[in-house]
């Protein structure tokens, strides 16, 4: 293939040959090629296959709107799809692939589509696949996955790292081009933070492509000057492959660092994208202006190009389009092209201006047809020739490069991130910014300035204003004078082009084509919202950066009305594609969420046991000892060794609070439903907290260790959620009350000492007498342990419904008390039991959990009446939990549930019915809040809401499971299975 | 059982600190964490703390309206907890922490890059100098974070979180260790 | 992606470190009758512009903070302590 590489400049090194490979072959670049260049320096323009008709595409442009340019770039792991070889920099051993095409890119049988094309128009989906519907499972939606373009994601996992982090400054400046420099100098020489990001891989923007001077230096020059001092000042950070994708509240900016897309290898040590979360006290938008594509036929085949783009080829790169290049242009812009082009030997065979007048400055070689426009390009894979309308006259050009320029629009994006509506500019021909922005303004090419001294003095100017808004004081900084400035004023727009006979895309990326839009309208969807999702323009994952201006103009005739009435449809975060591992940051894997451990979990450990995730906790399930196969054989084991002798369980995770403060016993007699007022020290009483419409919201029981010190214990699950409720209660609905609340969960290692001979072992290691007389049940105090050498907090409650006891010991020790105990009652058969035990003996006792009290529940219900005071003038929930609906007789009540056959068994979630009746909705009477095999009962157990079920004991009934079609017979019965005098309690 | 030999374990003994040109960490001795309750804006709850420390440099921190943190390497025994607690006077109200928090020092050149990973708290020395204490995320963690020096920062955690929050510094860590 | 709640305490945070309640709604007296407590507990306004709500510094002060958020636009007014607010009004 021919080289289409210049002998000399642009701002590549020569003498590092890249070698890369696209589709298998083998390639060579430079360093400082973009992938883009490289494959155009190699001839190549055919570089994929559109989406939906497979039409042979090129590289259209030299930046982040890109259309038709999306590669897979990297093996393995490391494969990414739709990356933009314009974005990609070049690097030793990049491996590219082409998309959209099958069996290969030259022969695609796909591109059949083209011949079916008048089945394809707007609306396709909708038409076509209305019907019939069972079809679209097994043949419309494979049919349209496997032809849609984008590329394939690997299914192997990514080795790379990726983070987030936050930064924080009083002025972002988004782009680096002539304004961003300008306004970077002025502001890092006052001393302020100041982070400039720009999402090329160098700095110096549209400077960077352009063949101007400034001061007599080259523009290149100019800013590796520029860019020298910005780094050597310690207050400015300079983000280069940074692209800033959106704008949130708090002027929050977010940012995406490309920190090792350009190497083959990274280096593990850093991440290969980090997200940034940019806090500035002020941000410059000089994100420049994107130069609109002309809708005219074949304006999509391989050869035709952007001008600005073909200007960036050419002056960054070194890269010659073509032989026979003509520009077509409605504005200035094309000439600058055209003096390039020829200073590098390229004379232009034609520039065709659609202004009846074109550019009177124009002073060289090439043919200049004014009033003329390009209807149609011709060719196949490559681009052979162009036909040019003028007054009605067809003349046809032989070219093998076809520079195009509709004008520019403002990239306003970041502007309208939140909330604010585009503008639309009949003077510039363009959506401008919304007006108001708080905490940012715009500069440069995208505030519509024109020209590279107008853009540096712009830009400077308004740092300067923004800075010494935040009181620094400050010079707007100041430049030499710009030679061969090409200044290109908004022109006319062309939307209708005459003449055409081919295929005018609007939208390259989805394949949108100009009559599409004219359907919309004639079918009656030529509202810009709705004629986007009919005919998919904007929609492609370049969200319509080339293609929603053109898209609204041709609305806009085809309605009969200006740009400004279409309006446009929104913009959103993000500007470009980001990946998933970049949002995702550090936090996947191991580091998904917190861990939390209990400061048992080395003891659990040691001892056998078998863990589970319990919202971030680690606890217990079971101990599995040697012999032991199954799971339930652990948990029977340990069930039946508390009924025997005594086991030890870690408590630690429950919830722990300490309430402090004279008016804290009137705090929980207000946060409770029963009383607590009177609760006497040394005593621990269960309690009722309710929510405020009648329902209970957690359990659990609290102690009083002083006049005016109480611990309260909460669930597992909702200890985060009841020390929020309380300083709710304390701060915002009682904030008279002197009370105190923390958190003490952390602080104690807390074991549960269960079983006729917990206070034998107990005993050895409290130095306190804790008999039935001297520690009575519901004791709580504070205690003395191994002769004075710790202290400890211990409770008398249970449950298990055996004789027990919770011992708190301060957390670094709680592995050695743990040691100690089992230590001191190996010789009375003590064993540890995890959670899977606690849960079974609790449902043997009847006692409830959140299954039970699952939000639907007042405390009647579980038989629970009493816990309600009526004396107490205030608590949370009083006034709602006496209405009606929750007082019926009817309501669902706790009660137990066994089967009729002690071999069968139910499950937790399965239904009640009426002996006899049919398995349906209307004849449930309830259902299985928890069950499990109790060795006990040797039968399966459970605890049920059932309706009327306090009255309903020995009723025979049957337990029906829907989902798994299982119908066990079962009687209902009391939910305490396992002594229900509670006469093991005060043993 | 007088005759047991307790055994205080420190949640934290089985990490390795770091120790780098540019960034270092490690955890600190658990010592005492006396959490003191006031009411907020009444003045004897802002100095009581304060005579009730060990009176290093750091050694109270605030934490929340009326609340502070006095915090040392020495651990301190109940006695002298609870006479710490009868110190504070009527309208202040103590609770220990030292076993329910722990302590973890991360200094270096990089500091504030390195927590900049896991914070929105603006760390520059100007925004946040020394003897400056807040509780901040951490990542998906709740920290309590006292810059001790220009480049050093200590970071307290709820026990249970110990781990966890060292093994995401870690990683935080390891362009710059 | 990201929001900044300021906290008169502890200055502009991220919304992940606060949990959300819901308007900021006066609690009835016990005996204010069941229209009121209905109210309290399931009505609520659905404004489009200023809305107060609480919001608890849950990962921070652990302050209840009366929130003033545009609905619309996201702006927070006014944000201030529910129990301290004469030392903390702050309006950012
Ligand atoms: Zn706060």
């Amino acid at each position: 293939m021919t080289s289409y590489r210049l002998q000399t400049g642009g701002l590549i090194d020569r003498q590092t040959p890249v070698s890369f490979t696209f589709d298998g072959k083998r390639m060579l670049g430079f360093e400082g090629d973009s992938l883009a260049s490289a494959l155009l320096a190699n001839g190549r323009q055919l570089i994929g296959r559109s989406f939906k008709y497979h039409r042979p595409r090129g590289i259209l442009t030299a930046g982040s709107a890109e259309p038709n340019a999306l590669m897979t770039i990297g093996r393995g792991g490391r494969t990414e799809a739709n990356t933009r070889a314009t974005m990609q920099e070049l690097y030793q051993g990049l491996e590219a692939k082409s998309q959209s095409r099958w069996p290969s890119l030259e022969f695609d049988i796909g591109a059949l589509n083209t011949l079916l094309s008048p089945f394809l128009g707007a609306g396709f989906y909708y038409k076509t696949f209305m019907w019939p519907a069972p079809l679209w499972e097994k043949l419309y939606e494979p049919f349209i996955r496997k032809a849609a373009g984008l590329g394939k994601a690997t299914y192997e996992a990514d080795p790379d790292t990726y983070e987030k982090c936050w930064a924080h400054c009083d002025l972002l400046i988004i782009g680096s081009g002539p304004t961003g420099i300008a306004a970077a100098l002025t502001s890092g020489r006052s001393g302020a933070r100041v982070i400039l990001v720009d999402e090329h891989s160098a700095s110096g923007g549209s400077l960077l492509s352009e063949t101007a001077s400034i001061g007599d230096v080259s523009a290149s020059v100019f800013v590796q000057q520029a860019m020298d001092e910005l780094h050597s000042l310690s207050n400015v950070q300079i983000l280069t492959r940074t692209t800033a994708f959106g704008w949130y509240d708090g002027n929050v900016f977010g940012a995406v660092e490309r920190v090792q897309k350009q190497v083959a290898l990274p280096n593990v040590a850093l991440p290969v994208e980090r997200l940034w979360r940019i806090v500035a006290k002020k941000a410059l938008l000089a994100s420049g202006a994107e130069e609109r594509p002309l809708v005219f036929g074949g304006n999509d085949i391989p050869g035709v190009m952007m001008a600005t783009a073909m200007r960036t080829y050419l002056n960054r790169y070194g890269v010659a389009p073509g032989k026979d290049v003509a520009i077509f242009t409605t504005n200035n812009s094309g000439y600058a092209l055209a003096n390039d082009l020829e200073a590098r030997g390229i004379v232009p065979v034609a520039i065709i201006d659609s202004r009846p007048d074109g550019n009177s400055a124009y002073a060289g070689k090439a043919r200049v047809i004014n009033g003329a426009f390009v209807s149609d390009a011709h060719g196949g894979k490559a681009l052979s020739s162009v036909s040019i309308f003028k007054s009605g006259i067809a003349e046809t050009i032989k070219v093998d490069a076809l520079a195009m320029s509709g004008g520019f629009s403002p990239v306003i994006h970041l502007a309208c991130h939140r909330g604010g509506k585009p503008i639309w500019s009949d003077e510039q021909s363009a959506f401008l910014a919304p007006n108001g922005l708080k905490g940012m303004e715009l500069a440069g090419a995208v505030a519509t300035t024109v020209g590279i001294a107008a853009c540096l003095e712009d830009g400077a100017n308004r740092a300067a204003a923004l800075i010494e808004g935040l009181g620094f004081k400050t010079s707007p900084a100041s430049f030499g004078t710009v030679e061969r400035d090409i200044v290109s004023p908004a022109a006319k727009p062309v939307w209708n082009i005459p003449g055409i006979k081919g295929k005018a895309f609007v939208d390259y990326q989805n394949d949108v084509h100009r009559e599409d839009l004219g359907i919309a309208v004639q079918e009656g969807y030529g509202h810009v919202e709705l004629a986007k999702r009919y005919t998919t323009n904007g929609m492609a994952t370049d969200q319509g950066k080339l293609s929603n201006v053109n898209a609204i103009g041709l609305l806009a005739q085809a309605r009969g009305v200006s740009p400004a009435e279409v309006g446009t449809t929104t913009f959103r975060p993000f500007y470009t594609p980001v990946s998933f591992g970049a949002l995702t940051g550090a936090y996947h894997g191991e580091h998904f969420q917190p861990v939390r451990k209990s400061p048992l979990h080395g003891w659990a450990k040691k001892n056998g046991a078998i863990f589970v995730e319990t919202g971030l906790w680690y606890r217990s399930s079971w101990f599995t000892r040697d012999g032991e196969t199954t799971w339930r054989e652990s948990v029977d084991r340990e069930v039946r060794n508390v009924r025997v002798n005594a086991g030890l369980c870690d408590v630690s995770m429950l919830g722990k609070i300490e309430i402090c403060g004279k008016d804290a016993a009137e705090f929980l007699n207000r946060v409770y439903s029963n009383a607590f007022l009177k609760l006497p020290v040394g005593k621990a009483r269960y309690g009722l907290m309710l929510r405020e419409d009648g329902m209970i919201y957690d359990d659990g029981t609290t102690s009083r260790l002083s006049e005016q010190r109480f611990f309260m214990t909460t669930t597992t699950a909702y200890a985060a959620g009841v020390m929020n409720h309380l300083e709710f209660c304390a701060q915002a609905l009682w904030p008279d009350l002197d009370v105190h609340i923390a958190s003490s969960t952390d602080q104690w290692a807390q074991m549960a000492v269960a079983g006729p001979k917990a206070r034998l072992i107990l005993q050895t290691v409290v130095d306190e007498d804790i008999s039935n007389e001297a520690f009575p049940f519901l004791g709580a105090k504070e205690v003395s342990l191994f002769g004075g050498q710790l202290h400890g907090r211990l409770l008398r409650i249970s449950f298990s419904g055996e004789l027990a006891f919770e011992l708190a010991v301060p957390a670094s020790y709680g592995e050695s008390v743990a040691d100690a105990l089992m230590e001191a009652g190996r010789n009375h058969g003590i064993q540890p039991y995890g959670v899977e035990a606690l849960s079974v003996l609790r449902i043997e006792k009847g006692h409830v959990t959140h299954n039970e009290i699952n939000g639907t529940v007042v405390p009647a219900d579980l038989g629970f009446g009493k816990m309600v005071s009526s004396t107490k003038g205030d608590f949370i929930g009083k006034a709602m939990v006496a209405r009606e609906g929750l007082t019926s007789s009817e309501r669902p009540q706790l009660v137990g549930v066994i089967p009729l056959d002690p071999n069968t068994s139910f499950r937790s979630g399965s239904h009640i019915l009426e002996k006899n009746a049919a398995a349906r909705l209307e004849n449930d009477q309830g259902y299985v809040t928890s069950s499990a095999f109790s060795p006990h009962l040797r039968s399966t157990i459970g605890l049920a809401l059932v309706k009327r079920g306090s009255e309903r004991h020995d009723e025979e009934v049957m337990i029906w499971n829907g989902i798994r079609n299982e119908f066990t017979p079962g009687r209902l019965c009391n939910p305490v299975f396992v002594d229900p005098e509670n006469e093991k309690l005060h043993v | 059982m007088s005759d047991f030999r307790l055994v205080s374990k420190p949640a934290l003994s089985d990490r390795t600190p770091i120790v780098g040109k540019h960034i270092s960490l490690e955890a600190l001795p658990e010592g005492h964490v006396i959490l003191v309750m006031g009411k907020p804006g009444a003045p004897a709850a802002e100095t009581q703390p304060v005579s009730l420390s060990d009176g290093q440099p750091n050694a109270v921190r605030t934490a929340g309206p009326g609340q502070w943190l006095v915090v040392g390497d020495q651990p301190r025994t109940q006695k002298e907890i609870e006479a710490l607690f009868t110190e504070l006077g009527a309208d202040i109200y103590g609770v220990d922490q030292s076993a329910g928090r722990v302590r973890i020092l991360v200094h270096g050149t990089m500091v504030e890059r390195v927590l900049g990973k896991g914070t929105s708290v603006d760390l520059a020395a100007t925004s946040f100098p020394v003897g400056s204490a807040t509780v901040t995320l951490i990542g998906h963690i709740a920290t309590h974070m006292t810059r001790t020096d220009v480049f050093a920062f200590e970071l307290m955690v709820l026990r249970g979180f110990a781990e966890s929050l060292w093994d995401d510094l870690l990683e935080m860590c390891k362009e710059f260790a | 992606m990201a929001s900044l709640v300021p906290c008169p305490h502890c200055g502009a945070r991220p919304k992940e470190e606060f949990t959300i309640k819901g308007a900021a709604l006066a609690r009835p007296t016990p005996d204010a009758g069941t229209e009121a407590w209905m109210d309290y507990v399931y009505l609520r306004d659905n404004p489009r512009g200023l809305y107060e709500e609480y919001w608890h510094h849950t990962s921070g002060c652990r302050r209840w903070l009366v929130v003033t958020r545009d609905t619309a636009t996201h702006d927070i007014e006014h944000s201030r302590d529910v129990a301290l607010s004469q030392l903390t009004d702050i309006r950012p």
